[in-house]
């Protein structure tokens, strides 16, 4: 790392001034800084003293980069072959893809050809707002993402509290709960729609002991979405659980005992004094789940194998990619990203204020 | 009514018996701790009170009811642990209140009890902090004070203290003293500083390898240690041990004899192994000797280190042997010696003693503080080898006054 900064700051301009500098500001500058700086050991008193009058002799890249520096931190120009590219490439590919959509999405452009920046407004917006299909995939989305999100949590926390009970086999109940996370959306997707198939799938032919079915859990469109949160209850649950459990391990014996000897059931120990506790592991596993079901698009694409979803399961993510690219209306499924994005940013904004509140960011 | 008396109380785990065999009979309102290296037995022990571990064998008695198999929260008993275990979402009066609310007593109840717990505890300006804006200290009368709002039979104690740095550990000492003398309740208080038990206790358990080494006050547990190990463990620092063996008018050690009648002991005869146990502070220098009764003839020694405490100094000194006389031929020897510690002593003497390291002095021992065991059982032979008598009878003389 040292021997990348040294080649690269003779080329930045300054390498005449590189001793003189050091000497400056080696009373302000980090020892490790030193080294790189220059060949002058911070030690030596005969080239330490005339460092008051080292500025005036300074060339104008130099200065440049000085204040840059002044202004964003000690080493924000030698640390720019680090963190430059990577911060480029996000910029570009993520940030700008964003606001390029932005734009797109104000535009009227469909089917093939450019788009025409010179009209911008917000048409696609007011148009969505009047589409009962992108509002019937709003309410969807909301109804699968907190639906999903409640479910899996309260699966995964009740599964980590019985796992924590110091039960046989635990390493392995673990691992057999987490390891559907490890598949595709579209493995699991495949393995549900034959388990939901109406004649012989064994959901119907488990209810068909009791009497019960057969249901059309996948044609049925007001029974399709909760076929959906349950199959990715299932995927999820165990990850919910890891994340639970972990909290759980992190409070000390102690606080059972204390409850109990305090006279708490073991229901109210836990409803009082554990699940309180784990503010946080709920937290950071309900941003995950929320972010997974807002992007539960693999799936439903996976379950048709094509972009229209089961009636009643439509959401915002397949609406948008079957507007752009089943019906070429490339504005308006921009206009629709960016809802979705919306709704995206309004879950994780108010987490990431939270996370900065407690200095954890 | 808060007597606890644990009978036969076991208590076996899947390879190892943490508890074995232990009788304890505990007054009301008394302070009893549990001291003891460890993996001794003594949390396992408290845990069997508190209901938090349920014993393999015997019974336990709270109050004259026998609880052995009652869950915690039927038991009378509060606890303090030693990670203090304060719940993170509650603030001060929600956690001191916590066990009241369970048990649904009256809010106002609940107001007057915390209020004169934080009183007693000097926290009352702290009820509305969340934990984790207390010190260490404040955090430990909480926890102390969720204790008290209970208004229990006993309370139980785990090592409350050791989390603390070792001032405030001081300090909350002389609390703890006070809050027993204010409440009058039975506490049962583990830890593993002999400093602690030995200061606050009213009697001392002393535990080793889960069985009951000597229960009785701090002083007699110091004065008249029932065995090896209390001896070893209670006083800081420890006292000296020298093997030796019972000859017809001394009993001899490698680096000194001391003048002693076996008739005196019943339990001992000529050739017998004992082990000589003597306190630092009941080693003298010579000169210093003179107001002793009944001091062991000089023994020529050499100093080694010194440990200047202010009020004292510890001086470890090397013992050269009663019949060494030729001093310039027998330097080296001792200096051979005393590189594989053999037959070193460790001596307290004033703070105002001018000895220095590596000084030739003469030191007796106080034959009425020296103790006898026996070498093979451990056990306390004699505690007292001029006036004598066995430690039966010098036991039943301190029983009886």
């Amino acid at each position: 790392m040292r021997d990348i900064l040294s080649t690269l700051i003779p080329r930045l301009g300054r390498s005449g001034t590189d001793s003189d500098r050091s000497d400056a500001e080696t009373s302000e500058r980090p020892a490790s800084d030193r080294s790189v700086d220059g060949d002058v050991s911070a030690g030596d008193p005969a080239v330490r003293a005339d460092g008051g009058v080292t500025d005036q002799r300074r060339s104008t890249p130099g200065r440049v980069i000085d204040a840059v520096d002044d202004r964003f931190g000690s080493d924000f120009v030698e640390s720019l072959p680090f963190w430059g590219p990577p911060f480029l490439l996000m910029g570009l590919f993520v940030y700008g893809a964003i606001v390029w959509n932005l734009l797109i999405s104000l535009t009227d452009f469909t089917n093939f050809g450019s788009p025409d920046y010179s009209d911008l407004d917000f048409e696609m917006y007011t148009r969505a707002l009047s589409d009962s299909g992108v509002i019937s995939a709003t309410a969807n989305t909301f109804i699968l993402t907190i639906a999903f999100t409640v479910a899996t949590l309260v699966v995964g926390l009740c599964l980590a509290i019985l796992i924590d009970r110091g039960i046989r086999f635990e390493n392995t109940f673990r691992t057999i709960y987490l390891l559907p996370m490890s598949l595709s959306f579209v493995v699991t997707a495949q393995f549900w729609l034959w388990m939901y198939n109406v004649n012989n799938g064994i959901l119907n032919i488990a209810i068909g002991v009791f009497g019960a079915g057969p249901i059309d859990w996948i044609g049925n469109p007001s029974v399709v979405l909760w076929a959906v949160v349950l199959a990715l209850l299932w995927q999820f649950s165990g990850y919910a659980m890891v994340v639970y459990l972990a909290g759980l391990r992190a409070i000390p014996t102690e606080h059972y005992e204390a409850a109990q000897v305090d006279g708490a059931s073991t229901l109210k120990m836990y409803w009082r004094v554990i699940i309180p506790q784990l503010k946080g592991a709920t937290i950071s596993a309900a941003v995950v789940l929320m972010v997974f079901a807002l992007k539960a698009f693999d799936f439903l694409y996976s379950l048709v194998s094509g972009y229209r979803p089961p009636n009643g399961a439509d959401i915002l993510a397949t609406k948008m990619v079957r507007e752009s690219y089943g019906n070429l209306n490339w504005a308006y499924g921009a206009a629709i990203a960016i809802i979705l994005f919306a709704l995206a940013l309004a879950i994780i904004g108010p987490y990431l204020v939270y996370e900065y509140r407690r200095g954890h960011l | 009514m808060g007597d606890v008396i644990l009978d036969n109380v076991t208590k076996r785990y899947a390879d190892v018996t943490a508890v074995d065999d232990m009788n304890l009979d505990i007054h009301d309102g008394e302070f009893v701790t549990l001291v003891g290296p460890s993996g001794c037995g003594k949390s396992t022990t408290l845990e069997t009170i508190a209901g938090l571990t349920i014993p393999s064998e015997g019974t336990i008695t709270i109050a004259g009811v026998d609880v052995t198999t009652r869950p915690p929260k039927d038991r009378d008993i509060a606890m303090v642990f030693q990670n203090i275990a304060l719940f993170p979402h509650m603030d001060v009066h929600d956690n001191m209140s916590f066990g009241l609310r369970l048990r649904d007593y009256a809010s106002d109840e609940i107001d007057r009890r915390v209020a004169s717990a934080a009183d007693i505890l000097q926290i009352e300006d702290l009820l509305d902090r969340m934990p984790d804006e207390l010190s260490g200290g404040q955090r430990q009368r909480v926890a102390i004070g969720r204790a008290i709002v209970r208004e229990p039979a006993v309370f139980l104690m785990d090592e409350p203290l050791a989390n603390l740095d070792a001032k405030l550990r001081v300090h909350m000492r002389t609390e703890l003293q006070r809050l027993h003398k204010e409440l009058e309740t039975t506490i049962i208080y583990v830890t593993h500083d002999q400093a602690e038990a030995m200061t606050m206790s009213d009697r001392i358990a002393v535990m080793n390898e889960g069985h009951l080494q000597q229960i009785a006050p701090p002083l007699v547990c110091y004065d008249q240690p029932a065995n090896l190990f209390v001896a070893g463990f209670i006083g800081s620092p420890s006292m000296n041990f020298v093997d030796g063996t019972v000859r017809a008018t001394e009993i001899e050690t490698e680096g000194f004899d001391v003048e002693f009648d076996p008739s005196y002991v019943d339990e001992l005869g000529e050739g017998d192994e004992v082990t000589v146990g003597i306190r630092p502070e009941d080693v003298y220098p010579a000169e210093d000797a003179g107001e002793l009764a009944n001091p062991t003839r000089p023994i020529r020694a050499r100093t080694d280190v010194l440990e200047p405490m202010g009020d004292e100094i510890f001086v470890y000194i090397i013992l050269r042997g009663e019949d060494a006389s030729d001093t310039d031929a027998d330097t080296g020897a001792a200096g051979a010696a005393s590189a594989h510690g053999v037959d070193e002593l460790l001596m307290s003497v004033e703070p105002d003693s001018t000895l220095t390291d590596d000084e030739d002095l003469e030191v007796v021992l106080d034959r009425e503080k020296v103790h006898l065991f026996d070498t093979a059982s451990g056990d306390a032979v004699s505690h007292d080898i001029v006036h004598s008598g066995s430690v039966g009878e010098q036991r039943s003389a301190w029983e009886g006054g």
